[in-house]
C-alpha cells in the first residue's frame, strides 16, 4: 500500500515536472559572475512554475565555435549569452539567432541604454536583448595621480611627470599597438573601420591623425613603454610603476590589492578639437536560438534577466555593468563608484561593429599597427595596406 | 612429441595444404566471362540510371519552382502596384487566385503595419478576417518579411546580387514562394503563394529500357562463349562491349535531357505571356514588368539558351559515366579473370589476421582517414565563415585554391619582399628547420660527448639540469623567452646594455626576429638530441677505442672513425623525426614572434592557422594544409629511402 502511494506520488511529480518547459541557457561566466547569474536563475525558477531555466557554463574559448557548430543543427541551447561582435556572422550563416523585433515594444526597448540596443541590431533587425556592456576607461594610481587629467594635453603633462624610462616608470601604459585599445583615439577623430554603408575605411584621414597622436606620445613625449602587452601592463601597474592605464573591467580583476586605484572618464582629445575619447563597447546580448522550439518562453526569461531586479544582482554581486539604464537609479548601485564610472564612460562609447566583416579586420590592422609602432612603415602607408587587405579579404570571402 | 610440437606440426601441414593452388573451378572460364559481363553491365547501367533519375528529379523540382516563381513574382508586382495594402489589394489578390487553378492560397503580409493584408490561407482566416494585426504564432511571417527587406537592402548597398531576394520553401509537397512587395523603392512586405508543383516538360527515364541496355551485351558474350575458347579474346570483347553500352546509354540520356530543356523553355515563355495577360487585367500597367518575372532566386532575370541550359547536367552525367565505367571495367576484369577467386581464398586463409587488424583499421578510419579526406574535400571548395552551411556542390571550385597558392609568384612589393607569399613562407620554414636541426644536433652531440667523459663528477645532476628544457611544457618556455626578448624590460637587452650595447628591438626586423625564435627553439630541442646521442655513445664498446689507441689513432681519428659511424644508426632517425617536428613547430613561432614583423617569420603551419582562424577562409586553409602534407609526404618518401640506405650500411 505504502509502495503504491510512493509510486503515485512519484508519477504525480513526474507529470507536474513535465508540464514545466525547460529552457537551456549557455553562458561563459566564471567565478562571481557565474554565482550571481545562477542566483538570478534560481530566483526566476522559484518565482513561477511554468518555465524551468537550466544554466550551463561553457568555457569562453570554445563558446563561439560551439554555437556556430551546434545551434544550426538544432543541438544547442534555447538561449545563449555572448558579445555582439559575432552577431553579423551568425546571422549570415543562418539558423542561429532568432530575430526578436516581433516581441519588442517601446516599453521594453526603453529600459536599455540606447547604444547597447544599437549593438544588438544588424541590418535594421534586432537579434537580442542587451545584458551587460564592457567598455574601457581611465584607470589611475591614486598615489601618483591626484586629479585625473581631463584633456590629452593635461594627460601628457601628468604622464611626463611620472615617466622615468631608466627606472622603468611610465606615465601612460596601455596596449597602444592594439587596434581595440586604439579605438578611443580614432573614434574621437571621427574615424572607424566601416562607414555607414558597411564599406571598410581603415585608411581614412581621421584614423591616420589618431595614429599620429599615439605616435607622438610614444616617440616625442616618450610616455609609453615599448612593446606593450597585457602581462607587461599588469605588472607595471601592480608594481606602482604605471600612473595611468587605459583598460576595462577585466583589468581591475588583475590589480593588486596594494594599489589604490581610481576610475575616470577618458580625456578629451586636444588634437581633435576637444572631442572625447570614445572606446569601443562590447555588449553581451541574450539571444534566442533560431531552432529552439520554446522561443516564447525563452523570450520571457530574457525579459526577466534584463529587468532591473535581476541586473541589480548581476551588478552588485557579479560586478557586471548592466545595459539596463534603470538599475543605475537604485541607491545601492548608485553608491558603487566603479559602476558609476563605467556608466559615465558609456555615454562616450561606440558599440563595436557587429558586421561579419569585422572578423576580417583584426589581422590586417594588427599587422599595420605593429608596422607603425616598429617604424617599419608610415601610418598612412600601413593603414593603406590594411585597407587593401581588408577589401581583398572581403572579396575573397564573399565570392 | 609434446602437445605444442604436435600443434606446430598440424599447423604446418594444414598451411602446406592451403598453399596448394585451389582446384580449377568447374565452370568453364568462358562462361565466367559471360557472368562477369552481366554483372558489370548491370552495375554500370543501374548506377548511371540512378544518377540520371536523380538529375531528372532535380530538374523537375527546379522547373516546378521556376514556374511557381513566375506566378509569385507577377502577384508581388500586382501587390506593389496597389501599394501593398488596402481593399483594392484584397480584391485583386482574390481575382488573381481565381485565374490560377494550381494555386491553393495567397497571402500578403505588410511588415510596416505588422499586418496581414490579404490571405486565403485557411490557418490565417481561422484567426480572424483580413486585414488584421499579426498574432504571436505568425512571428515567422514577420521575420520572413524582415529578412527579405534586409537582403534586398544589402544587395542594393553592395551593388551586387549576393543575397536571395525570394524565399522558397516546401510544405507537404506544395511549393511556397515569398516575393517582396516594394513601395517607393523599399520593401514593405511580401506576397506568399502556395501552389501544387507543376510538371513542366520532363520525361522520366524508364528502368526497363535501361535494363534492356544491360542485358544486350550479356546475350552477345554468352553466345560468343560457346564459339570462342580463348578467354583473353573474350575478355577484351566484353570490355569493348561494356564501354560501347555505357556510351550509347549516356548519349541517349543526354539527348533526353536536352529535349526536355527545349520543351521547358518554350513553356516558360508561354507562361510569362499568360501571367502578363492576367496582370494587365487586374492591375493595368503591371504587365510592363513581365520581362523580369522569369528570374532566379536573387531576382536576376534568366536568359536561358536551351542548348546550354542542361550543360551542367550533361557534364555531371558525363563525369559520373567515367567513374562508373571505370568501376564496371574493374568489376568485369576482377570477376572475369581468376583474380576474384584468388582474393576470396586469400581472405579466408588469413581470416584471423584480417580480424586482428580490424579494430585498428576502424579506429584509423574514424580518427585519421575521415578527417583527412574531409580536409581534402574542403580544400576543393571556397568554404568560408559565410557559407559553412552550404552544400559542397554549390561552393566547389576544383583546383582553384591550389592554383592560387602555388601559382602566386608575386614575391616583390614596392615595400620589399611580399612576406605573405607561399614561397617566402616555404623558404622561411626550410631555413627555420635546417637551422634548428643543425643547432640541435651540434649542441646536443657536444653536450653528450662532455657528459660521456669518464669519472665526471655530479654527472647525474648535469643530466637532469640539461633535460629540464625538454621536460617543461614548451608554451611556457616560449612565453618566458618572449619576455626575455622584450625591448625595455627583457633580460637579454639588459645584458647587452651591461656590455655597452644599445637595446635591440628583436621583433622589428626579420633577421633579429628569426634569431629570437631560433634561440628559443634551440633551447628546446638540444636535450632530445643529447639524450639520443648519450644513449648511443654509451653503447659503443670501450675496446674499440682501446684497440684504436693501441694502433696509435689520435682523438680526432677515433671520433671520426669510431664515434660518428656508431652514432649514425641512432642519430639518423632522430634527425628525421626532429625535422618533421620542427617543420610543424607551431607553438614557438605563434607565441614568440607571432610572425612579426609583417608575417615575415611565419612558418607554413602558423600561416595555415591564420588563414583559417583569422581570415576565416576554410577552403583555402584546407588547401594550404594539404600542400604542407604533400611537402612532408615527399620528404617522407625521401627519408624512407635514406634510412633504408643507412640500414644497408649498418648491415
Amino acid at each position: 500500500m505504502k509502495k503504491a502511494f510512493v509510486l503515485a506520488a512519484g508519477l504525480l511529480l513526474a507529470v507536474s515536472v513535465q508540464a514545466q518547459t525547460e529552457i537551456v541557457v549557455w553562458h561563459a561566466y566564471r567565478g562571481g559572475e557565474k554565482t550571481a547569474f545562477e542566483k538570478v536563475v534560481n530566483q526566476y525558477n522559484a518565482s513561477q512554475k511554468k518555465i524551468k531555466v537550466s544554466p550551463l557554463a561553457v568555457p569562453y574559448d570554445a563558446f563561439a565555435d560551439k554555437i556556430t557548430a551546434a545551434v544550426p543543427r538544432g543541438k544547442g541551447p534555447d538561449v545563449f549569452i555572448y558579445a555582439q561582435d559575432r552577431l553579423g556572422g551568425w546571422v549570415t550563416a543562418g539558423n542561429t539567432i532568432e530575430p526578436i523585433d516581433f516581441y519588442l515594444d517601446k516599453n521594453l526597448t526603453g529600459r536599455f541604454i540606447p547604444s547597447t540596443m544599437q549593438a544588438m541590431t544588424y541590418r535594421k533587425t534586432t537579434y537580442g536583448l542587451p545584458l551587460n556592456y564592457k567598455v574601457m576607461t581611465m584607470i589611475y594610481n591614486k598615489a601618483l595621480v591626484k586629479t585625473p587629467p581631463k584633456t590629452t594635453a593635461e594627460l601628457v603633462t601628468v604622464a611626463k611627470a611620472n615617466t622615468n624610462a631608466a627606472s622603468g616608470r611610465f606615465g601612460l601604459v596601455y596596449w597602444y599597438s592594439n587596434w581595440y585599445y586604439h579605438a578611443p583615439l580614432f573614434n574621437a577623430f571621427g574615424g572607424g573601420v566601416f562607414d555607414a554603408a558597411g564599406k571598410p575605411v581603415v585608411n581614412s584621414a581621421a584614423n591616420v591623425k589618431s595614429v599620429d597622436v599615439m605616435m607622438k606620445w610614444a616617440e616625442k613625449d616618450k610616455i609609453l613603454p615599448a612593446e606593450p602587452s597585457t602581462a607587461l601592463i599588469t605588472s607595471l601597474f601592480n608594481e606602482g610603476k604605471a600612473a595611468i592605464v587605459f583598460s576595462g573591467p577585466w583589468f581591475l580583476e588583475e590589480v593588486s590589492p596594494k594599489i589604490q586605484w581610481g576610475l575616470a572618464v577618458l580625456p578629451t582629445v586636444t588634437e581633435a578639437g576637444g572631442k572625447p575619447m570614445k572606446p569601443w563597447m562590447t555588449v553581451e546580448g541574450v539571444y534566442i536560438a533560431a531552432p529552439s522550439k520554446k522561443k516564447d518562453q525563452a523570450f520571457e526569461f530574457a525579459k526577466y534577466l534584463t529587468d532591473t531586479a535581476a541586473t541589480k544582482i548581476l551588478a552588485l554581486e557579479g560586478s557586471q555593468t548592466p545595459a539596463n539604464r534603470n538599475v543605475y537609479n537604485d541607491p545601492q548601485v548608485a553608491a558603487n563608484s566603479t559602476l558609476k564610472a563605467f556608466r559615465a564612460q558609456v555615454d562616450h562609447a561606440v558599440p563595436m561593429p557587429n558586421v561579419p566583416e569585422m572578423t576580417l579586420m583584426w589581422s590586417p590592422v594588427t599587422t599595420a599597427m605593429n608596422a607603425i609602432v616598429q617604424k617599419a612603415s608610415s601610418p598612412k602607408a600601413a593603414l593603406d595596406k590594411a585597407q587593401k587587405d581588408i577589401v581583398e579579404g572581403i572579396v575573397k570571402l564573399k565570392k | 612429441m609434446s602437445a605444442q610440437a604436435q600443434m606446430e606440426e598440424i599447423r604446418r601441414l594444414s598451411g602446406e595444404q592451403r598453399a596448394v593452388p585451389p582446384p580449377e573451378p568447374e565452370r568453364p572460364l568462358s562462361k565466367r566471362v559471360a557472368l562477369a559481363m552481366l554483372l558489370a553491365a548491370l552495375l554500370a547501367v543501374s548506377l548511371l540510371h540512378s544518377v540520371l533519375a536523380k538529375r531528372f528529379a532535380t530538374q523537375t523540382d527546379a522547373r516546378a519552382e521556376r514556374a511557381a516563381m513566375i506566378a509569385a513574382r507577377a502577384a508581388a508586382d500586382v501587390a506593389s502596384a496597389l501599394g501593398g495594402e488596402g481593399d483594392a489589394l484584397r480584391a485583386a489578390m482574390a481575382a488573381w487566385q481565381k485565374e490560377h487553378p494550381n494555386v491553393e492560397a495567397v497571402r500578403v503580409a505588410n511588415i510596416e503595419n505588422r499586418s496581414l493584408e490579404a490571405s486565403s490561407f485557411a490557418e490565417d482566416l481561422k484567426e480572424g478576417e483580413m486585414p488584421r494585426q499579426m498574432q504571436r504564432p505568425e512571428k515567422p511571417l514577420y521575420d520572413l518579411g524582415q529578412e527579405l527587406r534586409a537582403d534586398v537592402e544589402t544587395n542594393v548597398s553592395e551593388g551586387k546580387k549576393r543575397e536571395d531576394e525570394v524565399a522558397v520553401s516546401r510544405e507537404r509537397g506544395a511549393i511556397l514562394i515569398a516575393a517582396p512587395v516594394e513601395k517607393d523603392g523599399s520593401v514593405v512586405g511580401f506576397v506568399q503563394v502556395k501552389g501544387r508543383p507543376e510538371i513542366v516538360a520532363v520525361e522520366a527515364p524508364s528502368f526497363w529500357f535501361a535494363l534492356a541496355f544491360a542485358i544486350a551485351p550479356f546475350v552477345v558474350v554468352f553466345a560468343l562463349s560457346f564459339v570462342m575458347k580463348r578467354e583473353l579474346v573474350l575478355v577484351v570483347i566484353a570490355c569493348a562491349l561494356l564501354v560501347m553500352t555505357l556510351f550509347a546509354y549516356r548519349q541517349w540520356a543526354m539527348r533526353t535531357l536536352e529535349g526536355g530543356a527545349r520543351a521547358a523553355e518554350q513553356r516558360f515563355t508561354e507562361r510569362v505571356a499568360r501571367e502578363a495577360g492576367i496582370a494587365a487585367r487586374i492591375a493595368p500597367g503591371t504587365e510592363a514588368k513581365a520581362g523580369t518575372w522569369d528570374a532566379d532566386i536573387r531576382r536576376v532575370p534568366l536568359k536561358v539558351d536551351p542548348a546550354r541550359a542542361v550543360e551542367g547536367e550533361k557534364s555531371a552525367v558525363a563525369n559520373a559515366s567515367y567513374g562508373i565505367g571505370l568501376l564496371a571495367l574493374l568489376l568485369l576484369l576482377f570477376v572475369g579473370t581468376p583474380a576474384a577467386s584468388r582474393t576470396a581464398s586469400n581472405l579466408s586463409e588469413h581470416r584471423q589476421a584480417y580480424l586482428f587488424i580490424l579494430p585498428a583499421m576502424l579506429g584509423m578510419l574514424l580518427l585519421v582517414f575521415f578527417p583527412f579526406v574531409y580536409g581534402i574535400a574542403v580544400s576543393f571548395t571556397s568554404q568560408t565563415i559565410y557559407n559553412v552551411n552550404k552544400p559542397y556542390s554549390e561552393i566547389w571550385i576544383g583546383f582553384q585554391n591550389y592554383a592560387e597558392i602555388l601559382g602566386d609568384f608575386d614575391l616583390r612589393t614596392p615595400a620589399g619582399i611580399n612576406f605573405e607569399n607561399f614561397y617566402w613562407t616555404f623558404f622561411f620554414t626550410i631555413a627555420w628547420t635546417v637551422t634548428n636541426v643543425t643547432i640541435g644536433v651540434t649542441v646536443g652531440l657536444l653536450l653528450a660527448l662532455i657528459l660521456n667523459t669518464k669519472d665526471l663528477r655530479f654527472k647525474a645532476l648535469y643530466r637532469v639540469l640539461l633535460v629540464l628544457p625538454w621536460a617543461m611544457p614548451n608554451y611556457i618556455t616560449s612565453l618566458i623567452w618572449k619576455g626575455m626578448f622584450h625591448q625595455q624590460f627583457g633580460v637579454i637587452n639588459q645584458v647587452i646594455q651591461l656590455f655597452g650595447g644599445g637595446p635591440i628591438a628583436w621583433f622589428e626586423r626579420p633577421f633579429t626576429s628569426f634569431c629570437a625564435v631560433i634561440a628559443t627553439n634551440g633551447w628546446l630541442s638540444f636535450p632530445f638530441m643529447m639524450v639520443v646521442s648519450l644513449g648511443a655513445l654509451q653503447s659503443i664498446p670501450a675496446d674499440l677505442y682501446e684497440a684504436a689507441r693501441v694502433d696509435g689513432a689520435t682523438r680526432w681519428q677515433q671520433f671520426r672513425s669510431i664515434t660518428l659511424p656508431s652514432l649514425k644508426p641512432a642519430l639518423v632517425p632522430a634527425v628525421i623525426l626532429s625535422v618533421v617536428w620542427t617543420f610543424n613547430m607551431f607553438n614557438i613561432i605563434y607565441l614568440v614572434s607571432a610572425g612579426e614583423p609583417a608575417h615575415s617569420t611565419e612558418i607554413l603551419t602558423t600561416q595555415a592557422y591564420k588563414i583559417a582562424f583569422e581570415q576565416y577562409r576554410y577552403g583555402y586553409a584546407a588547401a594550404y594544409s594539404t600542400v604542407i602534407f604533400a611537402i612532408l609526404l615527399i620528404y617522407g618518401v625521401f627519408q624512407n629511402r635514406m634510412s633504408r640506405a643507412t640500414e644497408a650500411i649498418a648491415a
